[in-house]
């Protein structure tokens, strides 16, 4: 997959799975992992990548078992590229779905 | 690999990158290492889990190249692309005025500039190679001429052969210089005829 492309698609992954709720990072990996053939490793730099550009803020938290946790925020310009990002997401898969032989719905 | 060969890897591969960002990386790695371990995991699930460090660490490294030489996220540039795409309709410029003034503009004015500037200029050309042939005949002539006069014949020969040059040099570069004028012009003119001023 073009490398750009898969970075887009993870970055609306990542933001969209923080929308209802902070998580932590093992958590967000774990799920991304679960779901897309993808490593663990991966989402750690996307996260650091989402928190300098202002997407995510991040805060610790003690937890009951382990070690504290630092947990990853929806910030309101995360917010906002996450809407975008979401509708560019949906314009682009009706498409190739139309252009695939899907109904495209 | 165990949690510490991992981390030790990747602190390796993001060499480059500055101490406070490693560290931080590398703490959200023993975070996550930490984390599986405690809901059971060994710490080479873990590490598979993960990925290998060196790819892991290039994501890091070219993050950082894209953010040093400028370039904005994807997340946002795809967003800025959307937004100059829905918000910049193509704007159709009414070109009758542009082309009308160049059509009349080129009839009237730049034809007849034209005309005049090229005339000299092969006029210019003409009157060096008139000199020119004068000096050869002049030259030419040496032989009929009695003995007396023959070093002014020779100078004068001379004389109308440097001048030939000389105007023959100042037409090359005066040529030059009209080619290059029309040039430009012409593309000003496709500039204003397609696009308006």
């Amino acid at each position: 997959m073009n490398v750009q492309f898969k970075k887009g698609v993870l970055d609306l992954c990542v933001l969209s799975m923080l929308k209802d709720s902070d998580q932590y990072g093992y958590e967000l990996a774990n799920t991304l992992s679960a779901l897309i053939q993808i490593s663990d490793g991966t989402v750690y730099p996307i996260l650091r990548k989402l928190a300098t550009d202002g997407m995510v803020t991040t805060y610790l938290q003690e937890s009951q078992s382990g070690p504290p946790r630092k947990y990853y925020k929806l910030t309101g310009l995360g917010r906002k590229t996450l809407t975008a990002l979401l509708e560019e997401w949906l314009t682009f898969t009706r498409s190739v779905n139309q252009i695939v032989g899907g109904d495209g719905k | 690999m165990t949690r510490d060969e991992y981390i030790a890897a990747l602190k390796r591969e993001l060499g480059i990158l500055g101490d406070t960002e490693v560290s931080e990386i590398c703490s959200d790695f023993e975070e996550h290492f930490a984390v599986g371990i405690s809901q059971g995991k060994t710490e080479h699930e873990i590490s598979a889990e993960l990925g290998d460090p060196h790819s892991v660490a290039e994501t890091y490294l070219s993050d950082n190249i894209e953010q040093a030489s400028g370039y904005r996220a994807t997340t946002q540039s795809n967003a800025a692309v959307t937004n100059a795409v829905a918000s910049n309709p193509t704007v159709v410029k009414d070109l009758t005025g542009p082309r009308l003034f160049v059509i009349l503009f080129n009839i009237l004015v730049m034809v007849w500039v034209a005309i005049s500037v090229y005339s000299a200029i092969l006029s210019f050309w003409a009157a060096a190679i008139g000199i020119l042939i004068a000096a050869g005949a002049v030259l030419a002539a040496i032989p009929l001429i009695p003995s007396g006069a023959v070093l002014g014949v020779v100078l004068t020969g001379i004389g109308l052969f440097f001048l030939a040059v000389f105007i023959g040099i100042l037409c090359f570069f005066l040529t030059k210089l009209a080619v290059i004028a029309t040039k430009e012009y012409v593309k000003w003119n496709k500039k204003v005829y397609n696009e308006g001023f």
